[in-house]
């Protein structure tokens, strides 16, 4: 192949790739066929190694199990064997459901319905820049892009892509990760943000007056309609005021520990609606109170007639200046006891 | 012959997705195009890599496109190495993965602000590292194997 031939093939291919790249960057069709048969193949080829090596450790683990029980417990009967040896084979299995009973547990209301998928791997290949995981479920049963995904301990993160029957999940710990949170007992709210595996989360915007403290939990706050509200997700580690800003500088730890990740619950949304809260009286305006002698003389106007009508027939009075009838504002005191309701009126 | 062939690569596929989820980052499969250049197999070469650029592009998360020049690269610095190295010595072996280690991260660095990502240094520079190591000795353990396989087929 001459240089020259080379050199028109490079230009062809280069041409190729950047029309194939545009044409994707619009339809997303070859990021879907991608999805579709490497998430998919992957997940299938990982599902029956993990259940494998699963069974491999188990019976790995029973093994050494045995010959403990044998050397420690030589005396015993062999049906105490038999049974200590059964006991030793369930433990695992107990181990594992705890986990699923604790993450069954997690409370959410009626409109999420929590779904149990298996961790079948950490980043896979060399397009694994996220911080992410393989789950072993897909869009055929639950794991649709954006669902949410929890353990007991907290948030863990949230479907990126899937595929029927595996999906791809965002770490909340991903660079790119950014979450609407509350502080647990301040109420302040901001946003959190993943640095990287391994590194400590950062909370922006979070205004300097604000009383967050070390230790306090980050819960999700719902504002960024990704997640549920409530949700926790990380615990405060430090609390300063930013140098370059005029918000806090907080760093959080992530609740849930990344490394030890077995199975997760992914929450999807059941259709249901809850109905909603009765509805309160209505809000009163704020205003200043009524002065004692205007409130003498309304209710001196109002005996008048009362009096006169006696007599005669009672005289049209005029309509006094109030304005008028308008919803109300009420605001509770820092007492916890009903403020009074004032009426604007109009002099 | 030929369904052997297939079930080999089909195995190499398996090999290959398992040892990647023990190393995040890492691309297996890469040595398997390198063995296809080696036996000048473009017939195999035809859906083989297709197969790896879409196992590849999905496994991960990042938009379609960063394998494909992955892969391409890989390939001219093949065809380049080859005008001045015989392909089956270790030694070009070693320094071709060196060579696919900066390639790895130079494919890093430029698709991650085309594709709106981030782009962290370290985390690159871990995973470009630990794909020069992998390529050379896994590309001596396959090539034992499939030696084993060749010398099996001229015996029967």
């Amino acid at each position: 192949m001459t240089f020259r031939r080379a050199l028109l093939l490079g230009g062809l291919a280069l041409i190729f790739f950047l029309a194939l790249y545009s044409w994707n960057s619009r339809t997303g069709a070859l990021d879907d066929l991608a999805t579709n048969v490497g998430l998919e193949v992957s997940a299938q080829i990982l599902g029956p190694l993990r259940y494998a090596k699963d069974g491999l450790g188990n019976f790995w683990n029973r093994y050494w199990d045995l010959v403990g029980v044998r050397e420690e417990n030589i005396r015993l009967k062999k049906r105490a064997e038999e049974l200590e040896a059964r006991l030793v084979a369930m433990r695992e299995d107990l181990a594992e459901l705890k986990r699923l009973r604790a993450l069954a547990q997690f409370p959410v209301d009626a409109r999420w319905r929590p779904l149990a998928a298996r961790v079948l791997a950490g980043r896979l290949g060399p397009g694994a820049v996220m911080d992410t995981i393989t789950i072993s479920r897909g869009y055929t049963n639950g794991a649709r892009p954006g669902v949410p995904l929890v353990t007991n301990l907290g948030l863990v993160g949230r479907v990126l892509r899937s595929s029927a029957r595996a999906a791809t999940a965002l770490l909340i710990t991903d660079p790119g990760s950014r979450i609407a949170v509350y502080g647990q007992e301040s109420r302040a709210p901001g946003i959190l943000k993943g640095q990287g595996t391994g590194k400590p989360m950062e909370v922006d915007f979070v205004q300097r007056d604000a009383p967050m403290n070390e230790g306090e939990i980050l819960v999700t706050s719902g504002l960024d309609d990704k997640y549920p509200k409530g949700l926790p997700v990380a615990r405060i580690e430090r609390v300063a005021p930013s140098d370059y800003t005029q918000f806090m500088a907080i760093e959080a730890a992530p609740l849930v520990d990344f490394k030890r990740l077995e199975e997760v619950l992914l929450l999807e949304k059941s259709g249901v609606e809850l109905p909603p809260e009765d509805p309160e009286e209505p809000a009163a305006l704020f205003g200043p109170p009524i002065p004692a002698r205007i409130l003498k003389a309304r209710e001196q106007r109002a005996a008048q007639p009362a009096a006169q009508g006696a007599e005669s027939a009672p005289a049209p009075s005029p309509a006094p200046r109030t304005a008028p009838a308008r919803p109300s504002v009420r605001r509770d005191s820092p007492s916890g006891q009903s403020a009074p309701r004032y009426r604007v009126i109009v002099p | 012959m030929k369904w052997r062939q297939i079930g080999w690569w089909i195995c190499f596929i398996i090999l290959g997705v398992w040892v990647q989820s023990l190393a995040p980052g890492l691309d297996a499969l890469v040595v398997g195009v390198l063995i296809l250049l080696q036996e000048d197999d473009y017939r195999d070469m035809l859906w083989l890599l297709p197969l790896f650029i879409l196992l590849q592009e999905g496994m991960g998360s990042r938009p379609f496109g960063s394998v494909v020049v992955w892969y391409a690269a890989t390939v001219v610095m093949f065809k380049i190495g080859r005008w001045l190295f015989d392909t089956r010595n270790f030694l070009f072996m070693f320094l071709l993965s060196a060579s696919l280690g900066s390639v790895y991260f130079f494919v890093d660095w430029l698709m991650a602000p085309l594709q709106n990502l981030n782009f962290n240094v370290e985390d690159a520079l871990d995973k470009s590292l630990v794909q020069a190591l992998f390529i050379p000795f896994a590309w001596r353990g396959i090539q034992a194997l499939r030696k084993g396989r060749d010398r099996e087929d001229d015996e029967s």
